[in-house]
Formats: C-alpha cells, structure tokens, sequence
C-alpha cells in the first residue's frame, strides 16, 4: 500500500492560481472554499524580502488533529495515508477546523452563486451544486482529499496536473526512488510549522 | 481586514457556541453553589431551590444553542462516539450525566417529599455530590473544549479552563443571586443576599486575576499576541466585560454588602451586568481566535489572510 505525498517546488511556483482553478472545476467547491488556496506573503525581512507564493492545501497529517478531535468518527485517515471525512457521519461541529493550525478546513451551510445580488443559479452552478451535495455535502466538514477519485482511476491530483510550472510532485514517500522521495531527500525538503507535531505529508522545497 | 493582522481570524464559531458555552457555565456554576449550599443548612434553602432551577434549564437551553450551530444536527446523536481522543465527545457525555443528575436532583427536591426520610436524604445527598463533580466538569469542559484546539494559539492555553470554570462560577453565583433578589420575600433574603454579595465580589476579584494573567500570558507567546492585541482593542471587551462585567458589579456588590438598607435592585443590576460580562467574555475570547502564522525553516509567512467576502469590485456587476 502507497503513503501518498505530494512535494511543492516554491522555486518553481509563481502563484498563477492554476491549482486553485483546477480544484475548483474537479471538485466543484462553492464561493469561499478554497481546497488548494495559494497564499502570498512576505518572506524574509528589508533589505532581503522577497513576495513568495505558499500554495496551501490539506497536508494530509501523519497524526491529523482534525482526526483526534472528531467526536463522530467522521474523520478518517485511509491505509494510503489519505484523511477523508465521511459526510454521513459528521455533524458539522467545525470542532476539526478549529484543531487543523493549516486552516485547511471548510464548512458550507449553503451552496451560493458565485454571482452577487441574489442572482439565480446559471445552469452551470446548478451542475456544480447538485456535484458538490453528492461528494462533500452541505452542513459538513470538507477539506482536499488529493482527489481520491482521480487517484482511483489512475490519474494524478487536479492540481498536480495543471500546475504549469510542474512546481508539484505527487507520489508514494514509501518507494525510496520515487521522484517525491528522491526530492525530499535531494533538495531538503521541509514541512510547514513542525512545531505542530502533526507530521505533515506535504512537504516544500524552499529556495536557498 | 486589518493589514497587520499575520493570523487568519476563525470565522466558524460565534455568538450561538458562545452563549452555549455560557448557559453551560451558569448552569454548571448554579447547580453547584446550589448543591454546597443544600449541605449547609436551612437559612440558605432558597438559593438552593433557585440554583437548582437555574441549572437544568440552563443548560439544556444551552444545549439548543449548539444544535442550532451544528451544521447537521440530525446526527447529533454521534457526538460521543470517540471519547477516547475528542473533547467534544467526551463534553457531551460529561454534559449529558450532569443534565440527568440535574433535573432528578430538581424533581426530587421540589416535586416530591423524598428528602423528608433519612433514607431518601442520603439518596440526595449522594446525587448532589455526584452532581457537584460533573458539574464542575462541565464548567472545565467549556474552557478544555477551546484550550484543546490545536489550530488557535490563543485558546491554546492551560489558562483558559481555569478563566472560563472561576467564570462560570461568577455568572452561577449572580443568576442565582437574581433568581433571590425576584422571587425571593424582601426582608428574609436581604442578610443571605449580603453574604452573597461578599462571596460574589471575592469571586469577581479572582476572575480578575484570572483573566489578566490569561491576557498577559497570551501576550507573551508570538503566536497568541495578535488575538491578545484585537480582544484588547475590542469595545465591547473593555466596556462590556471589564467595566460593566466586572468592575461594575464589584462596585454594586460592595455597596450591597455595606448598605443597611432593602438593596434589591442594586444585586439585580450588579447580577445583570455580571452575567452579561461573562456572555461577552466567551463571545471576545472566541471570535479574537486566530490560526497561527505559517512558516518554513524559520522564514515567516506575513499578511495571510482568507477573506470570507469578495473584495469591492472583484466579482461585482458594472454599474448601469
């Protein structure tokens, strides 16, 4: 059984939001819910700041603190590593965004047009609702999965798959010669906040 | 948004969990003086009755509260299914004991004459020790939920259950002293309302202390200090909760315990005020929560932030 990771080249990424869109057309996630987000700050200080791109999404914890708080058994981390939550067990306590520090947590009581001033639903978000209350739900806790569909079929996470600058990598941390595992050895790869304990699988090659 | 704000603001919880962790705390602190004070004889039998109405209904009122913010409350049902690693489920089992010893310490006590025989006594008693112990669980459980989530700094903290349990005992102790100061026969409340208002000052003093500490302590740790920052700049905080939640009643308090004369209004008021100070605590304490500042092998992330509104023209409708 593979322990799926992914490695995010922060060299490479220039922050065009590719991901972000990609996320949103496979998963279909409402106003608001960004799975795969991309964050811009500030790295370093004068006169040796630079604007880096952080592209965000859920890290897939070793030990998820979203997993331990979840009184439901909602939350569950499969054999491939991958933490899932079963919509028909949660309750919609949002007790597990509070526990993720990556705010990679999203609840939605309600699916809303993308389009302002109470416009009616184009036929389009229509399709996107009617989606997103099959896989996710509303009143749930919803959060990346790596596309486990996709995964299912053979096929990459969406957004490994249209990030143009192939600044992600996605692969099984268990194969020592994977490209995922050979980067993170190579090129030091680093987790966000270690400090947290919760072991993240998504690791960053940070530029030097 | 803030520009100097580096954490992103938790959006989730509001005033519903925080009048929920409220009510549980005056329910929780009620039940409990109420139950001290059925050991300590008959000059306080009134309190004990009020505090024993207050603490069943209160926290089942509360308990609409966080069924009303659930997301789905129809498998609320499951909430303790995990007891083993998550608060929540072990809070609702925690909860759910301490509402049945409540309400059967309720009934027995005002319903039937079970205390009347030695045997039945003993039996009351015994259900009122047990209710103590869950009902100081409950008040601790209002602070360990917040204090036990990983991705707030500020609520981070082993401070927080001990604000949010001296607290709740604060507001249990002015609903109580409320519930005396309606109901209760003027001249025969006045002198235990005295005594109350002794009690009730000493308690605020404390929370006091308790809060500064918290405040103090959240301050010094970087990733907590821009919370401790925002609940600071807060109105609401300042006015509602330092002044007229807490230095307010202290002031009306004392003035109680020195006056000689018939004080009713003025406990009534200080328990107002003191029970509303401890709804804006938890309110401030939970929307100034904040997830902590990212950052890789010592490089910090700045200025991160996830609006939950589009920003002004981004996704508008041109003008016609």
């Amino acid at each position: 059984m593979p322990r799926y990771g992914m490695v995010i080249d922060l060299k490479r990424c220039f922050g065009c939001y590719a991901c972000s869109m990609a996320c949103k057309t496979v998963n279909h996630t409402p106003p608001g819910v960004f799975w795969a987000r991309v964050l811009m700050g500030e790295v370093g200080t004068f006169p040796n700041a630079v604007r880096q791109a952080l592209p965000m999404l859920c890290m897939q914890c070793e030990e998820p603190s979203c997993l331990e708080v979840c009184p439901t058994g909602a939350t569950q981390k499969r054999d491939d590593g991958i933490v899932i939550v079963d919509k028909d067990k949660c309750m919609g306590c949002k007790y597990c965004i509070m526990a993720c520090p990556y705010g990679a947590r999203y609840s939605v009581d309600k699916w809303e047009s993308y389009f302002p001033d109470g416009l009616p639903l184009s036929p389009l978000e229509e399709f996107q609702k009617k989606a997103w209350e099959e896989k996710s739900g509303v009143g749930v806790a919803t959060k990346c999965d790596f596309c486990i569909d996709r995964l299912a079929e053979g096929k990459l996470p969406s957004c490994v798959e249209a990030c143009p600058a192939k600044a992600r990598i996605f692969g099984d941390l268990d194969d020592p010669d994977s490209e995922v595992s050979v980067l993170i050895k190579k090129e030091r790869g680093q987790v966000l906040n270690p400090e947290f304990g919760n072991k993240p699988k998504v690791y960053y090659l940070f530029p030097r | 948004m803030d520009p100097k704000v580096n954490g992103q603001l938790q959006l989730e919880w509001g005033w519903l969990i925080a009048v929920y962790l409220f009510l549980g705390g005056v329910g929780g602190g009620a039940y409990t003086i109420a139950a001290i004070n059925s050991f300590l004889g008959e000059s306080l039998a009134l309190s004990t009755t009020v505090g024993l109405w207050i603490g069943f209904p209160a926290l089942l009122i509360g308990t609409l509260f966080l069924m009303v913010d659930l997301g789905s409350p129809s498998r609320a049902f499951l909430a303790a299914m995990k007891p083993g690693t998550s608060w929540i489920a072990r809070g609702t089992l925690i909860i759910s004991i301490f509402m049945v010893l409540s309400f059967v310490h309720l009934i027995l006590h005002q319903f039937t004459k079970f205390g009347g025989t030695a045997d039945g006594e003993t039996i009351i008693d015994i259900i009122a020790v047990a209710g103590i112990v869950f009902a100081i669980g409950t008040m601790a459980y209002t602070g360990i939920l917040l204090s036990a989530s990983k991705g707030i700094p500020f609520w981070r903290s082993g401070v927080v259950p001990v604000v949010f349990v001296i607290s709740a005992t604060v507001t249990g102790h002015f609903a109580i002293m409320l519930g005396v100061a309606l109901y209760g026969d003027i001249v025969a409340t006045m002198e235990p309302l005295r005594t109350m208002a002794v009690e009730a000052a000493g308690l605020v003093v404390l929370e006091v202390l308790a809060i500064l500490f918290f405040l103090q302590a959240a301050y010094r740790q970087p990733d907590s200090r821009e919370s401790a920052e925002r609940i600071l700049r807060k109105t609401m905080f300042v006015i509602g909760y330092f002044i007229l939640g807490l230095a307010a009643p202290l002031i009306l308090m004392i003035i109680v315990y020195r006056s000689t004369a018939n004080a009713l209004t003025m406990v009534a008021i200080g328990a107002v005020l003191g029970l509303i100070g401890g709804l804006i605590l938890r309110q401030a304490v939970l929307v100034c929560g904040a997830l902590p500042t990212l950052n890789i092998a010592g490089f910090e992330f700045r200025r991160i932030h996830r609006p939950k509104e589009p920003k002004a023209g981004v996704g508008m409708l041109p003008p016609q």
